[in-house]
């Protein structure tokens, strides 16, 4: 189910982002989508590896794309001057970073796939770059939902159940906060689930402490804007 | 929220087109108007700081381009130019913005990299020459984004969805509606120099050589912000596109459609496969997979190393 007001694009989208050059939809959009699999995965990755749809395989290396998407992943910001050395710093810290040719469906051309490994725990998104530096997450996790990282955004990944929704959004409505959107999917009724809820002002660490104990939630993440 | 253009002739008919748009965005992202404008003052000063700095010229990371600004420069401060001031400033700071951009420096996308010349040469350029309140030029950067916002509700703005019409066509459009409003024109002035400089990219392809945003995009910038000047200038004299701009939005999309990949980014068509094309494509993959191999060498080498010192 999805629940969606869909938002235009802001002025402050359209005359930028500032960023590294040379290219908004490969260089920043992609360092973007590198920085979203490092924010949900949330510890310091240990491997990451890259799957281009074939258009972005073909034209990622004269923009710089290597350089961004390793730096978005090891979390440099998209007009972080270090970008063009992202790949060197990635090794030196010790992180394995492969790329790859994966035909992604029918998506936009300029779409990865990212795998992105921790020494707890891995993490997978999907998502295109869709020019101006604006991104578009379609997986995460193995999930369908769409994400956009322009809000503040609640993750939360549980078991099916009646009642998830109204306990979850009413924490939220307690702290006085409006939501934007709330998208779930599902992997089979009553087993994987997960929520994503955008929300117009930052959650405080305490609503989040109270949502993680919420029964059958696995995990609970807050995300906020990716800059 | 703004709809249309049509939608937004009829709301700021009579009222600052700048104040327009910030209300519009104050309500749809419940951001304050003030942030907005704070933040478009640094961007603004970035790109300022982007146009000193790419002056001075510079090699690019393919090597194609690098003393574009730097030439131009020399020749205006000598004397040598033979256009007036303010088109030649125009296309000055677009090719230094896109110098810089070519040597992966920090721009502000305006609405893509790949085009971020185009506006603030446009811009900054009519900000010296006529003297006006840099206030006033961060007001018009609202009116561009605003624009660009509008466009960007039916159409991708990006080379690989359209063309370079999505890209420099777009800035230049922003840039003509932004340019108008510096001069003081009305709200219908601005949307058809808009418009008229919108129309007049379409069908304009996205051929990049070796697939860099180098050749032809770093002099592409510079002709086309000259190209947004001239359409403020008509629709500021009264001269209005007969076909409304939010039209002309639904004809680039579709033309995007139309448009075959090869010729959307890809680098596989138009300019990247002439015979000169081909042969800085080829050179440009050489030196990656040469690279790419050095690296691999040195992970190897470190990891050896590793493996000796446990051993050791």
């Amino acid at each position: 189910m999805t629940i969606r007001h869909d938002r235009k694009v802001s002025i402050l989208d359209v005359m930028g982002p500032v960023m590294v050059g040379p290219s908004s939809s490969h260089t920043a959009g992609t360092a973007r989508l590198g920085r979203v699999a490092r924010e949900i995965l949330d510890e310091d990755p240990v491997a990451v590896h890259f799957f281009l749809h074939p258009p972005l395989a073909a034209t990622y290396r004269g923009h710089g794309s290597d350089f961004a998407l390793t730096g978005g992943s090891i979390g440099l910001n998209v007009d972080d001057p270090r970008i063009p050395e992202a790949i060197r710093i990635a090794e030196q810290m010790g992180v394995d970073i492969t790329f790859s040719e994966e035909d992604l469906g029918d998506v936009h051309p300029n779409t990865v796939r990212i795998e992105i490994e921790g020494k707890t725990r891995t993490a997978e998104i999907a998502g295109s770059s869709i020019g101006g530096g604006v991104i578009e997450v379609f997986k995460i996790n193995g999930f369908q939902t769409r994400f956009k990282g322009d809000s503040p955004t609640l993750l939360l990944f549980y078991r099916d159940r009646p009642g998830m929704i109204s306990e979850a959004t009413k924490i939220i409505a307690e702290e006085g906060i409006n939501i934007a959107s709330l998208s779930c999917s599902r992997k089979q009724r009553g087993k994987d689930a997960f929520m994503q809820i955008d929300v117009d002002s930052p959650l405080s660490a305490a609503a989040l402490q109270r949502i993680c104990s919420i029964g059958d939630v696995a995990r609970a993440q807050y995300l906020d804007r990716i800059p | 929220m703004i709809e249309s253009f049509k939608h937004l002739e009829q709301l700021a008919a009579d009222r600052d087109l700048a104040e327009v748009f910030l209300e519009a965005d104050e309500q749809e992202h419940a951001v304050p108007r003030e942030q907005i404008l704070e933040a478009l003052r640094k961007r603004r000063a970035v790109m300022r700081d982007c146009v000193e700095r790419g002056k001075g010229g510079g090699i690019s990371m393919g090597k194609l381009v690098g003393d574009e600004a730097k030439k131009l420069n020399e020749a205006f401060q000598a004397g040598k130019t033979f256009l007036d001031p303010l088109t030649v400033k125009a296309e000055l700071y677009a090719l230094a913005v896109m110098g810089e951009n070519s040597r992966m420096g920090v721009i502000v996308a305006a609405p893509t990299a790949g085009a971020g010349g185009v506006v603030p040469g446009m811009l900054l350029a009519l900000e010296e020459e006529r003297h006006v309140d840099p206030e006033k030029t961060v007001r018009a950067l609202v009116v561009a984004g605003g624009v660009g916002s509008i466009i960007a509700l039916s159409a991708n703005i990006s080379g690989a969805a359209g063309g370079c019409q999505n890209e420099v066509g777009v800035a230049s459009s922003m840039g003509a509606a932004a340019v108008a409003y510096m001069m003081g024109g009305t709200t219908r002035e601005s949307i058809h120099a808009a418009a008229m400089a919108l129309k007049n990219t379409l069908g304009l392809v996205c051929d990049p050589v070796g697939g860099l945003v180098e050749v032809p995009c770093v002099k592409r910038n510079a002709l086309f912000a000259v190209h947004g000047l001239t359409a403020a200038q008509l629709a500021l004299a009264g001269v209005e596109s007969v076909i409304p701009m939010d039209e002309i939005v639904e004809a680039m999309v579709r033309i995007g459609r139309a448009m075959p990949r090869g010729l959307r980014e890809t680098a596989e068509g138009g300019l990247a496969t002439t015979v000169t094309g081909c042969e800085i494509g080829q050179r440009i993959k050489d030196e990656a997979n040469q690279r790419r191999a050095e690296r691999a060498a040195e992970r190897e080498r470190v990891a050896q190393e590793r493996k000796d010192g446990v051993a050791g």
